[in-house]
Parts: C-alpha cells; structure tokens; sequence
C-alpha cells in the first residue's frame, strides 16, 4: 500500500516539525481561552428587551381574566443563566418609535411587539379552535447580539404559549423550533465557530505539506515511481485528518476546561469534524494544485480561508438569498463551503442537543462536498504536478 | 550481437521557440555504460527526462524492452533507476528513511527497501550518517545520496545525470568505483562533464550538441578518428630542428603547414588519418607534429631524421582524448 509509505511519510516529516505542529494545535484551544477572556467565562451578559404589550386581555367563562401578554413577559423574565442571573432584561414600553430609537443605538436588542388578540386567540386555542396571531419582532440584524437575544426571547414566549395551548401553536413566531437553546452562556455560544476555525487551519497545513514535496522537486521522484495522485493525496489526507482529531479533541478539552458543556453527544461533534477536515483538506489540495512553492500555497489558501471564515457563519451569521431549493432546503451560495454545514450541525449538537439524525443533512452535504472538492484536488493535481 | 534494451527513436522537445532535442535516436545495449556527453544546455538532462518518462516528447518515442514508456506502461518505469543532476532530497527525513519509503514507492516491500538501503549507505560512505536528516549532510554527501536513491529498488537501467559533480576525489572514485561495479549487472545511461569519467567508465559515448546526436561510439573509436589527433614531440639533436623538419616533410608528404593556429581551433575539420599538421615546438631544440595516430609513424619520422644526419632525444607523445574529441565536435565558444 504505497499510500500508507506516504502517510508514514507525512508523519516523519511533521515529527521534525514539531513545533509548527504545535502551534497549530495551539491555536483554536488558545482563541477558546481568549473568547474566554473576552465574555468573561461564566459572566453573562443580559439582553435588553423591548415589549408594547397591546394586548387587551379576555375575561373567560369562569369569569377569571386572562392577560396572556403580562404572562408572556414574565415568562421572558425568568430565564435565567446557570449562575441565576436573568439572560433578558424586558422592559414594557409603549411608544414605538422610541423603541425603535433606543434599537439603533444598542440600548436594546429586540423590540417585541405583543398584538391585541393574544389572549384571545390563546383562550380560543384551549378550547379547540385554531386561529392565528403573529409576534412581530423588531431588531438591529447587524447587532451581532441581536440573533442571540431573539433566540432566547422566542424560546421563552414559545414554551409559555406552548403551555397554554398544550402544543397547538397559535402564535406564529419568526423562528420556531429553536427551543433548548437557553442557559447558554456568551462563551458556549462562540465554540462551534471556534471548532470550525480549528478544523480550517489545517487547509494551510495540508496545502503547505504538500507545497513542500513540489517545491523540493521531491515530487519529481515520486512521479518516477509512477505514484498516482489519488495514492499521494490520500496519504497525506490520512495523516492531515489524524491531526484534525487531535485539533478537535484539544480544542474540545480546553473550551470544556474553560466550562464548555456540550448539549449533544461529542462523538457527534468529531464526526462532523472529521468529515468538514475532509473536505477542508480536498480544498487544501486544491490549493497545493496551483502552488509551485510553500509560500505560494500559503498565499493561495487564504482566499479559500477568507470565504470559509467570512462567508459560512463561522464568524458571524451571512444573510444570503436562496439559489434554488432541494427537498424543502433552501440551497445558496454559501453552501458550497463546507464550514456553512459544520457551524449548523455543530450548532445544533452543541446548543440544541441534536442527535444523528439531527444532523443527517448536514453530514450529507459535508460527505458530498467532501468528495467533491477531493476529486477536483485529485485531478487537478495530476494535471499540475504529475503529468510527464 | 548486443541485446537493445532501451531504444530512443526522433526524440524531439521544443521549449518555444528553443529546440531543446532535435530528432534523437538510440539503442543502448543490455550491461553497457552509456555515457551521453554535450556542452551546457545540450538538452542531455531533457533527453534524459524524456527517456524515464518525466517529460512528455513532442515527438517520437522510448521503449524499454519493447515496452513504450509514454503511454502509462507501469512496468517499463519500475526497470529504471533514475538519479537526477539535481539534489532531490526529503530534507525531514534520515537518509535510511528515504531510500525506505521511495524503495516502497517502487513496490518493493519495506523490509528489503531497508535492508537494500543500508547496504547502499554503506557502499557509498554513508553508513554513519544513516539516521541523519538529509538536510544535515554536506553537500558531496547529499550527491552519494542522491546517487542511492536511484539504486533501492535494484533497478536493471540506471540513469544517472552528472553523478560526479560536486564530488571531492575520494568520493569521485567512490562513486566511480561503484557504478563501474554495477556495469556488469546493469545497463547504465549517464551524463557528465567531466571526459576522464567518460573515457573510463563509458564503453561507448554519445556527444550532442544543440540538441543534435553528432556522434556515437566507443571512445577509442572517436579518439582514433576525431580530433586534431595525438601531439608528437621530438628534441633534436646534430641538425637544426628546420633541418630536421624539411626531412620528415620528405617522407610524409601529406604533412601541411598549419597557418593559423586560432583559426584552426574555430573551426576544427575533423581529421581525416594521415593528415599531420606542424604545431608551434614547445623548445628551440623541437620539433611538433600533430595527426591522428601520428605515433603509427614514429619509426618513418626517426628514420628520416637520420638519414639527414640527426638524431633524436626526448621524445614526448601525447595522446589524441576524448576531451579533445568532444572540443573537435563542439567547438570552443562558451554556452550561455
Ligand atoms: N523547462 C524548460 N523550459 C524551457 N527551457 C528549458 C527547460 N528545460 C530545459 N530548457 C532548455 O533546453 C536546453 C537544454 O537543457 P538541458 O537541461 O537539457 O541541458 P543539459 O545538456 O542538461 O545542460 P547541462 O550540462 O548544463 O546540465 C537549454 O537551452 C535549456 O535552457
Ligand atoms: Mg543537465
């Protein structure tokens, strides 16, 4: 199996190296710390809320008043943070546009506007009968607190309306099924893009690697023994991967030092790493495939490292528009990169607590990209590099 | 007749505009030393690459045993050791680990690539520094190295290119010692600039030029038929050396004056035999002459400076070389 002579290969060549590997396994758990630092671990921040409450209320039959909109803000109240102190700080107001006002200066996160029939349409609801209202919720969509905080407000108005209606839902909120999400702290929130980041890194490290082998003409010596590209690549590919689970797992081991606690299995977690660092490392080879030296694979790569840092949700959430739709999935852009999927399942596992089959999707469009853009490495590598 | 085990026909390859290898064809014989010789940026390395199938020629072809070697037959490459004029190395990794993983990227199994490795590194005074990094070598090192590399997987035609340069003289007898050893066994393709290690480990030499063969032959043939041939020198004694040289003009009559060295050398005409030319005599008291196989008429020359009263003393005979051959052939110019 000479792709396994190539692995060991890769691995002696990195055992010199040691402190480049080092550092690269240093890095993500070192950003966790400083994310740590930074949100101040456990020290949570609360989200101002806004809330007009139009809500009239409704006597019912027994004669007992109804006032489902005050119920509704209560319920916001008593989220609280693991350490007891309240995630939303609500606060009733009535005047719209001062509302809207104190939003755009980040006084506030999210204006949550409570319609006149709530408490009708719920006291409707118990007694079978299916009718509809609608939360408006108004926010800064470029106040990076404002998804958070939305979250948080939905989870607490959709288990209280939830509860009322025993599982019918007659209010319809901008995002449902988000439910579980609360407790987090800042710094949890942060981890699954930190992961991600982790797992990108490697693109440097499996371009640069194989950069190297081009660069010394040590691939010229290969191409004599005829050595095939799928043989090469998917040898150093093994090796890259075994350094992505080590990446992964002392990233894990820091952040969850640091208080990290995962919602979902981790097992879960490595599977999604594992497969994004496949396909990470597809676009690495990709990138190896243009480079004739180290320091050009290390230019080239960071334009795949801008896209998949900026443009995945790793970084911070990207609205963009729908390209076409596959089985009730909106598909776009974005998708092409392999951290849009890793930040979703990892999001899910990590807040929300899914299980496998949670993350079937993801994991999917992960395998497929996977051996996409490591066929396109394959080929274009031959067609660089090992063509006589 | 000699078995062809590797046969080259109008192998072209142009780089633009730039001809690199023009046309070349040919047959190297199985257990013989090849030796393909040519000024800087001949195109030895080009034809090199294309004949172990690291070059894709714009025409022509290569086979080994009948095997073409573009065109995907694995087979005809695992037969071919190649060492490249360039130190290639895997710098962070030890001279046994290399030749153990590029023996296994040949299929042979990691036990004997091993094995097969040190005794290479033994050969080739390396042992020592067997579980050294390879960038940690100096630089003569790293040839013999280099050399080995070509060699794990025992292949049957080896290709070295300039497996001399850069060697100091123990290490240069070293590698010569050692590939002369291998003549028997294998069939070996290698370039050089240097002509003494042609002369003694080619049994037959190819010279290019501008990508052009010019020719391809034993070196004692091509020393024996090109060239401005061997230097005669005689001391003189009894008769002038003027006295002395109008008696052999006598008795040679294809004997011509030279007119003009420098000339000369710009555009050698290959010699045809018993053509003589009187050189410049390095003394007052000599005479030179100089022709392919001039020694042939040492006793006619001796004899006719007799009969005209004189006798000879020193006499100092240097032969026609392949350094010579090769200037004959190539010219002087230097190659930008
Ligand atoms: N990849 C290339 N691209 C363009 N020109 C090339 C390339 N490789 C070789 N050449 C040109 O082809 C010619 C032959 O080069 P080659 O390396 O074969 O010479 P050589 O006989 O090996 O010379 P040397 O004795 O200096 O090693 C030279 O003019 C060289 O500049
Ligand atoms: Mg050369």
């Amino acid at each position: 199996m000479r792709f396994l002579s190539v692995l060991r290969k890769c691995a002696r060549e990195q055992k010199r190296d040691l402190w480049i590997l080092g550092l690269s396994l240093a890095f993500a758990p070192l950003f966790v710390f400083i994310y740590w630092m930074f949100t101040g671990g456990n020290v949570t921040t609360s989200y101002g809320i806004l809330v007009i409450n139009h809500d009239v209320g409704i006597t019912l039959s027994d004669g007992s008043n109804l006032k489902s909109g005050e119920e509704a803000i209560s319920a916001m109240e008593v989220l609280t943070f693991k350490d007891g102190s309240p995630i939303l700080r609500v606060k009733s107001i009535t005047d719209r546009p001062a509302g809207e006002k104190s939003l755009r200066d980040r006084d506030a996160t999210v204006l949550i506007i409570i319609p006149p029939d709530f408490s009708q349409v719920i006291a409707e609801a118990q007694s079978g009968e299916t009718p509809t209202t609608t939360l408006e919720f108004v926010g800064d969509l470029t106040n990076p607190y404002y998804t958070v905080a939305a979250v948080m407000a939905i989870t607490a108005l959709d288990s209280y309306t939830v509860s009322m209606t025993s599982e019918y839902r007659a209010v319809e909120l901008l995002e449902t099924a988000l439910g579980g999400s609360a407790a987090r702290t800042e710094f949890e929130i942060y981890i699954p893009g930190l992961f991600v980041f982790a797992v990108i890194l490697i693109m440097f490290q499996a371009a640069m690697m194989v950069a190297r082998d081009i660069e010394s003409g040590t691939l010229q010596r290969l191409k004599i023994t005829r050595l095939t590209a799928f043989e090469y690549l998917s040898g150093t590919t093994t090796w890259l991967v075994l350094i992505a689970v080590v990446t992964i797992l002392v990233t894990f081991a820091t952040a969850a030092a640091f208080g990290f606690r995962s919602q979902g299995a981790l097992w879960i977690a490595i599977l999604v790493g594992i497969i994004t660092s496949l396909s990470i490392i597809g676009v690495g080879m990709i990138v190896a495939s243009f480079s004739k030296t180290v320091s050009q694979a290390f230019v080239i790569a960071n334009f795949p490292f801008g896209f998949f840092m900026f443009l995945s949700g790793a970084a911070f959430p990207v609205p963009m528009g729908t390209l076409f739709t596959i089985a009730g999935r909106d598909i776009s852009i974005v998708d092409i990169l392999p951290p849009t999927h890793a930040v979703a399942a990892l999001n899910k596992v990590f807040t929300l607590g899914v299980g496998l089959d949670g993350v079937i999707y993801e994991l999917c469009a992960l395998s497929l990209l996977s051996v996409i853009y490591f066929a396109i490495g394959v080929w274009l590598f031959r067609r660089m590099h090992l063509k006589a | 007749m000699n078995k062809v085990v590797l046969q080259a026909q109008g192998l072209t390859k142009k780089f633009g505009s730039l001809t690199a290898v023009d046309e070349l064809s040919l047959d190297v014989y199985q257990g013989e030393v090849f030796g393909l010789l040519g000024p800087n940026g001949a195109g030895k390395t080009t034809s090199i690459s294309m004949i172990c199938g690291l070059l894709e020629p714009d025409a022509g072809s290569v086979s080994i045993h009948g095997l073409p070697v573009h065109g995907g037959q694995v087979e005809a490459f695992t037969r071919v050791g190649v060492c490249p004029q360039e130190t290639i190395l895997w710098e962070k990794l030890t001279c046994l680990e290399q030749l153990e993983f590029i023996g296994e990227m040949y299929g042979v199994s990691r036990k004997v690539a091993r094995q097969r490795g040190e005794e290479l590194l033994a050969l080739l005074g390396l042992s020592e520094k067997r579980d050294k990094l390879s960038a940690t070598l100096s630089g003569g090192m790293k040839r013999r190295l280099n050399v080995a590399l070509a060699l794990v997987h025992d292949p049957e035609i080896l290709v070295l290119d300039e497996p001399e340069a850069g060697l100091d003289p123990q290490s240069r007898v070293l590698v010569r010692e050692y590939i002369r050893s291998l003549a028997k066994k294998k069939t070996i393709i290698l370039t050089t600039h240097n002509m003494d290690e042609a002369e003694r480990l080619a049994d037959r030499v190819a010279i290019i030029d501008h990508g052009v063969l010019l020719v391809v032959d034993t070196p004692e043939e091509l020393k024996r038929t090109i060239g401005e041939g061997d230097v005669l020198e005689l001391e003189i004694k009894e008769i002038s050396p003027e006295q002395a040289m109008a008696a052999i003009e006598e008795a040679l009559p294809d004997l011509s004056l030279r007119s003009e060295q420098s000339a000369a050398w710009q555009s050698p005409p290959p010699q045809e035999a018993d053509r003589f030319v009187v050189e410049n005599a390095p003394r007052d008291d000599m005479v030179s002459l100089r022709g392919i196989n001039i020694a042939d008429k040492l006793p006619t020359i001796i004899n006719a400076i007799q009969r005209a009263g004189g006798q000879v003393g020193e006499i100092h005979l240097r032969a026609n070389t392949l350094e010579d051959v090769f200037i004959a052939l190539t010219g002087r110019r230097l190659r930008e």
